[in-house]
């Protein structure tokens, strides 16, 4: 009976794994997440300080940037006093702006296609912690705070790629660079409080525990999907 | 509020098949769409079967074009405070290179009229105060498509213009107005 009900909770979970890898194939097609179009010709063009256009670039790569933001609904899952989720947003915002800072000011190059890979995994290592995967597998308990910071560290490198990915001027550069992350944190705490509002009021149903494996399930298919399609392009784009 | 605790916390077997699901899942994703509709690459010929290997599909450089492409040559005298705009006829995408030189500082305005629709719907692209200007250009939008130069100087300054593109004819803007100037390829 009880095997039998484990098994039919298996099959569900598969199903709904299925179903949101399929839908989350339609953004396939914007799957690079990158800087664009008009923005890219401005990043390109701009000589000198502009404060207001690179936090709005900062902000629209966060609020967009579905990497960062699977991670943070990761991170969030299971936190429900807002002291933690400012605790952990603050450690993931602090590592992340480290790396930023450094890597575009430094000149500090790392290749894009290998950071987001590593951020795809971020996720995969996030989903697996909040299915209590290492306590009750590895019976090991990693901090969450360290890892938090940690990839954050990361996703700064990849904020950072991006960016290089241009030849910015030095003219204006630190105030560019400090309006970008300015704008990253704003875009950030925008996209969280949707998220957030979004988990309190399915956390109100009895049914956020119950698929909240499920979900973490997915969270991870995510960024398997991300990681994979990274990597991919690390060993088959042509480096020009 | 409920509390996180009165759920039966997964067995280590059911989180390692979760993690086998998603590794499986994320990895057919992969294979099955987006190697072949983002690096054209098609192990299981599901980019075939699925019409996505025409994403991977890369913009070809070559772009025909209908008509011969034709070189332009023209000399302007600008008298002081006289102003002169000149115009190619380009169809949307056409592209056009060219150089101009003139003997004395002019005021320029690179900027394109779409066709039909007049100067209310003008865009300008370049602006500013120069002896020359070397560049190339692509269409945006079927129209007549070149420069406005202005003597704001005391003497008077001779303009010389080399242009190459997929051009028809070109228009004279000049004195209050405008009349149709034959192409004078360039010969050497």
């Amino acid at each position: 009976m009880l095997r039998c009900a484990q098994s039919r909770k298996l099959y569900a979970l598969a199903a709904v794994t299925v179903l949101s890898a399929l839908t989350g194939l339609i953004p396939t097609l914007a799957f690079g997440h990158t800087i664009e179009g008009s923005d890219a010709n401005f990043v390109q063009a701009i000589d000198g300080p502009a404060v207001a256009p690179f936090i709005y670039l900062g902000a629209k790569h966060m609020v967009t940037g579905y990497d960062h933001l699977l991670f943070l609904i990761g991170v969030i899952f299971f936190l429900y006093r807002p002291k933690h989720v400012i605790e952990y947003v603050t450690l993931f915002a602090v590592g992340h702006s480290i790396t930023l800072l450094l890597g575009v000011l430094g000149d500090l190059r790392v290749n894009a296609y290998l950071i987001d890979a590593v951020i795809g995994l971020s996720i995969v290592y996030k989903a697996f912690e909040n299915m209590d995967g290492f306590k009750r597998v590895f019976k090991v308990k990693p901090n969450t705070k360290v890892a938090v910071f940690i990839f954050g560290l990361f996703h700064g490198l990849g904020l950072a790629t991006k960016l290089q990915e241009f030849t910015i001027s030095d003219n204006g550069l630190v105030v560019n660079i400090l309006s970008f992350n300015l704008g990253v944190e704003l875009g950030q705490i925008m996209a969280l409080s949707a998220v957030l509002i979004v988990l309190s009021i399915w956390r109100s149903n009895p049914s956020y525990l119950r698929h909240a494996f499920a979900t973490n399930t997915v969270l991870m298919t995510g960024g398997f999907i991300l990681a994979s399609y990274q990597f991919s392009a690390f060993l088959l784009q042509p480096a020009y | 509020m409920h509390r996180p605790d009165i759920h039966q916390p997964p067995s280590p077997r059911s989180i390692l098949i979760a993690v086998a699901i998603a590794f499986i899942v994320g990895s057919a994703v992969l294979v099955v769409a987006i190697l072949p509709a983002e690096f054209g690459v098609d192990p299981l010929k599901t980019g075939q079967i699925l019409g996505l290997n025409a994403l991977a599909a890369e913009a070809n450089p070559f772009e025909e074009q209908l008509i011969p492409h034709r070189t332009d040559s023209v000399e302007f005298e600008l008298g002081p405070f006289q102003s002169v705009e000149y115009k190619y006829t380009l169809d949307i995408d056409a592209p056009m290179i060219f150089s101009w030189q003139a003997d004395g500082e002019l005021y320029y305005d690179m900027h394109a009229e779409p066709a039909g629709l007049g100067a209310d719907y003008a865009e300008s692209f370049e602006q500013g105060n120069g002896e020359s200007r070397t560049g190339s250009f692509h269409a945006p939008f079927t129209g007549i498509h070149g420069w406005f130069w202005e003597n704001r100087g005391s003497r008077t300054v001779t303009l010389r213009l080399h242009a190459s593109g997929y051009f028809v004819d070109s228009t004279v803007f000049r004195d209050g107005g405008d009349y149709s100037r034959v192409i004078n390829p360039v010969t050497d």
